[in-house]
């Protein structure tokens, strides 16, 4: 259960970065500073979204019914659950599309953030929800974010982290997935915090199937740490997880994906892919997917492939006139290409290429 | 005008010598052609010209209108007006076709200046219409997927966009269909000018058909050992390599050497035969 106590807003304004983000090519979209609204641009019947000023009392039975503390949870989920100054709440009736992609702009600039996010998707309904943190000074940052998906429900829930250097991150995700539902976790991560994000996300009943997609990019000092576990709990349920990374200077980027699938779970499908470049000598880059099965009638499979760029690749796109820097870039950007259908705005890609850029910029 | 010179060339791949003096002058306007069996050194020569990092020059000389190729960059020498069709273009994931042509396309403008999009657009697609290749090539990644085919067209696209000053066609024919290589040899023809110095290597004179060559030059053993004009092709066609083999009394034309290992066939008992038990 939530405790929830608010800090004092200092300063209401929109941070100018925000702004411009949201000037013209995005429609629906929710500004939040310090567990504070600023701006709200939502209005869809069949959807509920507001802070937890609100939402702990309109939907009070909807989370008292997430019984998410009861479970085998991290020490830092349980934290953010009780000591929560920022909220958001996201409720999607029975039978209800939401066809626009929504944007949620969480933002820290006075107090530290612990922020927690809940959606919950209910029966046949389909949202689209893209979350975007940021902060401008270093700060330490706990984030949950937790998503239901309920019967034959389909949630793609995408996050985008923008934190400055010096900055803590602690990440904890966790998705339950029910019947013919369908959940999609994606992470573009191109903050310079220390970062540890732990996703977990359990496939309860048959036919529940969830994507995880992390595209991570490290460099100078930077360490972060990806887990992911998807749990198999039900038969016919399909888990899979990808992760794409390029770590860069002297950074460490440690991928570890877990696909488990309980007795008797069978027909499920557990599948993990890993794919990085390291960009200098002394940078690291870690993937270790492991595969968890304790039951014969399943199909699984994980790997890795980690190197440096592809030099046959560098050569070709030198030998049209592109200069090498101009070719790995080329080749990185291409690399990183499965996170960029996921962002659902032209200006958001167009920030993630430049954050890249700038994370590269030393090749 | 235009000129590609190459003098006294050698060149090695992790020791072992490959090219053994290669000598010839390309001009702007002309078409020369390189032709010999497997393993004699002519993509070598193309690799070595255009600087792949595998290969080590050892002696020997290239210029480009008077300039010392070998002590350009890769990316250097293509800007300066070299380009190499090859034989098997790398696949690069990601990366959209129009956005690699046009990125190539702006690397060759002063800095701050880039292609207008409206006439690259146009230039693009008549160039994907003149190819009969499919309407959303622009859109695919960089040959990932690509069948032998698209590859080779897609090559012949990147040098009708980019108009270098000497081409260097690596097997452009191989792996294409009687269609395709009419369509890449009509193609290529068209693009001709008195300016481009073009060079193809090829094992069968039916790319030749279309595309016309002055100078046929045979290469054995690193080495060009017999030049003249499209009459040697004629011969070749006809009688095969051995007569010149004969001429210029060489037995064995290959430079790369024949791989020793004894093969042996799966299913009679591998381990016996290779033991030889």
């Amino acid at each position: 259960m939530v405790t929830y106590t608010k800090n004092p807003l200092i300063n209401d304004t929109i941070p100018k970065t925000i702004e411009s983000l949201i000037a013209d090519d995005i429609s629906h979209y929710l500004v939040i500073k310090d567990g504070h609204i600023l701006a709200k641009d939502i209005d869809i019947e069949g959807l509920y979204i507001d802070n937890f000023d609100n939402a702990l009392s309109d939907k009070i039975d909807v989370i008292q019914k997430i019984d998410d503390t009861k479970t085998d949870v991290s020490d830092a989920f349980k934290y953010v659950k009780e000591n929560a100054t920022s909220g958001i709440f996201v409720h999607v009736q029975k039978n209800t599309v939401i066809e626009p992609p929504l944007h949620v702009f969480v933002l820290q600039e006075e107090h530290d953030m612990v922020h927690n996010t809940i959606v919950v998707c209910d029966e046949n309904s389909q949202l689209n929800y893209m979350e975007y943190y940021q902060n401008e000074q270093p700060s330490s940052n706990n984030i949950v974010n937790q998503a239901i998906v309920n019967e034959n429900a389909k949630l793609t829930y995408t996050t985008m982290n923008l934190f400055t250097q010096k900055s803590v991150l602690d990440v904890n995700r966790q998705g339950l997935v029910k019947r013919y539902g369908t959940l999609t976790f994606n992470n573009a991560e191109v903050s310079d915090a220390l970062s540890n994000v732990n996703t977990v996300v359990k496939l309860v009943a048959p036919y529940a199937k969830s994507y995880v997609k992390t595209v991570a990019i490290t460099n100078q000092q930077q360490e972060a740490r990806f887990e992911q576990l998807v749990e198999h709990l039900a038969q016919y349920t399909e888990g899979y997880i990808e992760n794409y990374g390029v770590s860069s200077d002297t950074s460490a980027l440690v991928f570890e994906g877990v696909g488990k699938i309980h007795k008797n779970m069978k027909h499920s499908i557990a599948r993990q892919q890993n794919r990085g470049i390291v960009l200098s000598r002394k940078a690291r880059l870690d993937a270790n997917p492991l595969l968890l099965i304790d039951e014969y009638d399943v199909i699984a499979s994980h790997g890795a492939a980690i190197g440096k760029i592809d030099e046959e690749q560098l050569y070709y796109l030198m030998s049209r006139g592109l200069t090498k820097r101009n070719a790995e870039r080329l080749i990185i950007n291409g690399f990183l290409n499965p996170i960029l259908d996921a962002l659902s705005s032209d200006k958001l890609k167009t920030l993630f290429i430049d954050s890249v850029a700038r994370k590269t910029q030393d090749l | 005008m235009s000129k590609l010179e190459i003098k006294d060339l050698h060149a090695e791949v992790e020791g072992n010598e490959i090219l053994r003096g290669v000598t010839l002058t390309i001009n702007g306007g002309e078409t020369h052609a390189i032709m010999g069996p497997n393993g004699t050194g002519k993509s070598t020569l193309a690799s070595v010209v255009m600087g792949h990092p595998k290969y080590k020059v050892t002696q020997g000389e290239i210029l480009l209108d008077g300039n010392n190729v070998l002590e350009m960059d890769v990316d250097e020498r293509a800007r300066a007006g070299l380009f190499l069709g090859m034989q098997a273009p790398a696949e690069v994931p990601g990366v959209t076709n129009s956005d690699f042509i046009k990125t190539a396309m702006n690397a060759r403008l002063e800095e701050g200046k880039k292609v207008k999009l409206f006439a690259f657009i146009k230039q693009y697609d008549k160039a994907v219409q003149e190819l009969k290749m499919s309407e959303d090539l622009p859109h695919r990644y960089l040959n990932e997927g690509f069948s032998g085919g698209e590859k080779k067209r897609n090559e012949i696209l990147q040098m009708k966009m980019l108009n270098p000053k000497i081409a260097i066609l690596d097997e452009i024919d191989s792996g294409l269909d009687v269609d395709a290589l009419k369509i890449v040899g009509e193609n290529v023809t068209s693009m001709k000018h008195d300016q481009l110095g073009l060079l193809l290597i090829t094992h069968y004179q039916r790319l030749l058909d279309y595309i016309k060559a002055d100078k046929v030059h045979v290469m054995m053993k690193g080495q060009l050992v017999k030049s003249g004009g499209m009459d040697i092709i004629e011969r070749i066609d006809q009688e095969g390599y051995d007569w010149i083999k004969q001429e210029v009394g060489i037995d064995d034309e290959r430079v790369i050497p024949k791989d020793d290992k004894e093969l042996v066939t799966i299913g009679t008992c591998a381990t016996k035969e290779a033991l030889d038990l």
